[in-house]
């Protein structure tokens, strides 16, 4: 394996390394100024829950807890609050499923930024044999210090509605920085 | 519910109002249901004391 290391601006080392490969290989960089990602600067999570479902009161945003990490590669998720350490565009977004909404209402799931209202995600309604769901996902700017995103939930069935915490699929909170800032 | 309790008070709020001048929140920190906007143009804001 063959190396080049180049100094910090003040300290430490960054080193570019080669792997054993076979014949000829061209990496390109392209003529435009910006920041190298590579796995180590770009967060991705996914949270879901496994059996402690939340209750959303009616017409009321309830936030989303999530009790089990699927993966959070730079543990920037605390109490179901995501707070990345590097800026950028990052695509997140979520599912609920509630299964006690009443036949014929509609279940959001809401993005919020910065604890308000950021973007709706796709509503959905329930039915005779389907429960509410709603799902989908958003691009949203952080500054890498002090935005956070959460999921929040919206429905109005006339009383509480319990989500579906029962595995990985059915309520659920994710993201990934899609490019740096 | 802080729902039930405020079309208790105003019941010609409509789930319309809800969706658009009013809105009530929950940030599962324990804290319970509040009012996070208020902006009907002819109803007041609930005092504590009325929700209590």
């Amino acid at each position: 394996m063959s190396s080049m290391i180049l100094s910090g601006d003040t300290s430490g080392t960054v080193t570019v390394t080669v792997p054993a490969v076979a014949g000829t290989n061209t990496a390109t960089l392209p003529a435009a100024t910006g920041t190298v990602m590579v796995s180590g600067n770009m967060p991705a999570f996914s949270y879901y829950q496994a059996g402690t479902g939340a209750t959303l009161a009616n017409t009321t945003n309830t936030k989303i807890t999530f009790d089990t990490k699927e993966y959070d590669t730079a543990n920037a998720v605390s109490s179901s609050r995501f707070t990345p350490t590097v800026a950028g565009y990052y695509m997140v977004g979520g599912c609920l499923t509630l299964p006690s909404v009443t036949t014929g209402y509609s279940v959001t799931a809401i993005i919020f930024k910065n604890g308000s209202f950021y973007k709706n995600l796709a509503s959905g309604q329930s039915g005779p044999a389907n429960y509410g769901t709603s799902e989908g996902s958003v691009l949203v700017y952080l500054n890498g210090s002090t935005d956070y995103i959460e999921l929040y939930g919206y429905q109005y069935s006339g009383g509480g509605a319990a989500t579906l915490g029962v595995g990985v699929g059915t309520c659920f909170f994710f993201g990934c920085l899609v490019r740096a800032a | 519910m802080l729902y039930d309790k405020i079309m208790a008070l105003y019941h010609s709020l409509t789930q319309q109002d809800f969706l658009t001048v009013i809105t009530l929140q929950n940030d599962s920190d324990g804290k319970g249901d509040y009012i996070a906007k208020w902006e009907h143009p002819t109803l007041a804001k609930p005092t504590d004391e009325e929700l209590a």
